[in-house]
């Protein structure tokens, strides 16, 4: 397990060799983060050739845009995510899955607990990613269902006060709050 | 101070949800206000964790060769440079006799590189063999096992779906066994693990897929095992596979090698 202070100065420090063309800095990058990423793109997509094709542009694009990283919207690896996410996200959008999405976003109830090793296995280690598991599995119920509506359907705020059934201030109220608590909870892991 | 309003867009920014202009909005607070910045970011470690918890699915090594190639640098063009030779009758002289050095040269290069391919071919048709014996040696403990699996396999509507049962080769793990179902049709799997142990972090087990098509077995991934040594997966390979004749499953470096090390079998069936 690494401490999160050397991670983000060794993750600094390796956007700034991939910016100047350093492809085993890239190479590390991409072994550090890869499962995570992957991971995120097929919960997304929910097509495994789709993800490896969205993993392949994040991958280019981070080759291509390291120098361009802003610290102040986040660590490289959030910047990771985000990128992903995004292009994840586009590619639902272009693909015109939408209504597909939103019948799967209404049927798939709230991710269960899972015992089988998880990306923060790696970056966290094992006993810390069981601590976050728990975390979240503690979250209540319709908070994290709102925030994983968010982050990995790609619908819009109106289309999750749609799916869940609730005025838009209230599901707004609902991710505050569940960010809020797990940003408190999370706090000392990591 | 941060009001709940702020709070609110930091949230939704951060899951991505805000609209462009709202976005805007929030990244322009953000290079104004120190505390902002702290929530946004512990906010998104936050949400990467909450992503990381779910459960990992490892992408293929090929993946890895295409995107690091994708960003190969461009060769180093050398300028050729004619030098003007001061005498043409000493160029003249020397020419045939260089011609004929880098002539020996090459037939050098090319002699050693042949004779090391052979070395590479040999050793990798050894490592087959060595493979094929050990299939054989546990081809006896798992009769039972494989009428069972061909029982399910005649009743299974499922033409196409092949299942194969792996036994442990492990001293220390001897309970460890796991089912492979492989459907040739659409070219993916399941794969299922029970009672195999945990490995350090800088190791991964390695799934393997053996066709006598290709000289040597075809990867199928990475994977860890949970704390009480099961795993399911779901598996593809790189290359097309027609005859899923055995299974294998190896233990190697982190992020899984090319070719298995045959030393580090942990189990195998088919």
């Amino acid at each position: 397990m690494s401490e999160p202070a050397l991670d983000l100065e060794r993750d600094t420090e390796l956007l700034r060799r991939i910016a100047g063309g350093d492809r085993s800095a890239f190479a590390r990058f991409y072994d550090e983060y890869s499962g995570l990423l992957f991971t995120i793109a097929v919960k997304i997509l929910n097509d495994t050739k789709e993800a490896e094709d969205v993993l392949q542009e994040v991958f280019l694009q981070i080759w291509n845009k390291a120098g361009a990283y802003d610290p102040l919207l986040g660590k490289p690896a959030s910047w990771a995510v985000t990128l992903t996410r995004n292009k994840a996200i586009d590619r639902i959008r272009s693909s015109q899955r939408r209504s597909k999405l939103i019948e799967q976003a209404t049927m798939e109830a709230a991710v269960s607990p899972d015992n089988s090793p998880s990306a923060n296995e790696k970056l966290h280690g094992r006993e810390n990613a069981q601590l976050i598991r728990s975390e979240v599995a503690a979250l209540p119920p319709d908070q994290r269902r709102a925030i994983e509506l968010a982050f990995f359907s790609g619908l819009t705020q109106d289309e999750i006060s749609q799916t869940l059934q609730e005025p838009l201030g209230t599901i707004k109220a609902r991710i505050r709050r569940g960010m809020l608590k797990l940003r408190e909870k999370l706090e000392e892991f990591i | 101070m941060i009001d709940e309003r702020m709070e609110e867009q930091a949230s939704l920014y951060v899951l991505g949800v805000l609209t462009r202009e709202e976005a805007h909005a929030v990244e322009t607070a953000l290079k104004q206000d120190a505390k902002l910045q702290q929530l946004v970011s512990a906010m998104m470690i936050s949400r990467d964790a909450l992503a990381g918890s779910l459960p990992q699915i490892t992408p293929p090594l090929t993946l890895r060769q295409r995107v690091l190639e994708q960003v190969k640098a461009p060769e180093k063009v050398v300028k050729f440079s004619p030098r003007t030779e001061e005498s043409s009758g000493g160029w003249a002289i020397w020419l045939p006799w260089a011609l004929a050095a880098c002539l020996a040269i090459v037939c050098a290069i090319s002699f050693s590189q042949q004779k090391g391919l052979r070395q590479k071919i040999d050793a990798q048709a050894k490592q087959l063999t060595e493979l094929d014996q050990m299939a054989d040696a546990l081809r006896d403990q798992t009769q039972n096992l494989k009428q069972a699996v061909a029982t399910l396999q005649e009743t299974n509507r499922l033409a196409s779906l092949r299942i194969a049962m792996l036994n442990s080769m492990l001293e220390d793990s001897p309970k460890a066994v796991a089912v492979s179902l492989w459907d040739v049709q659409q070219q993916r799997g399941v794969f299922l693990v029970q009672n195999l142990k945990p490995l350090p972090a800088d190791k991964d087990y390695q799934l393997w897929v053996i066709d006598p098509k290709y000289p040597t077995p075809v990867s199928a991934g990475v994977f860890q095992v949970d704390a009480q040594g099961n795993v399911r997966l779901q598996f593809k390979t790189d290359k097309l596979i027609e005859t899923a004749d055995k299974f294998a499953v190896t233990q190697e470096p982190k992020g899984g090698l090319p070719v298995p090390t045959l030393k580090n079998l942990v189990l195998i069936g088919g």
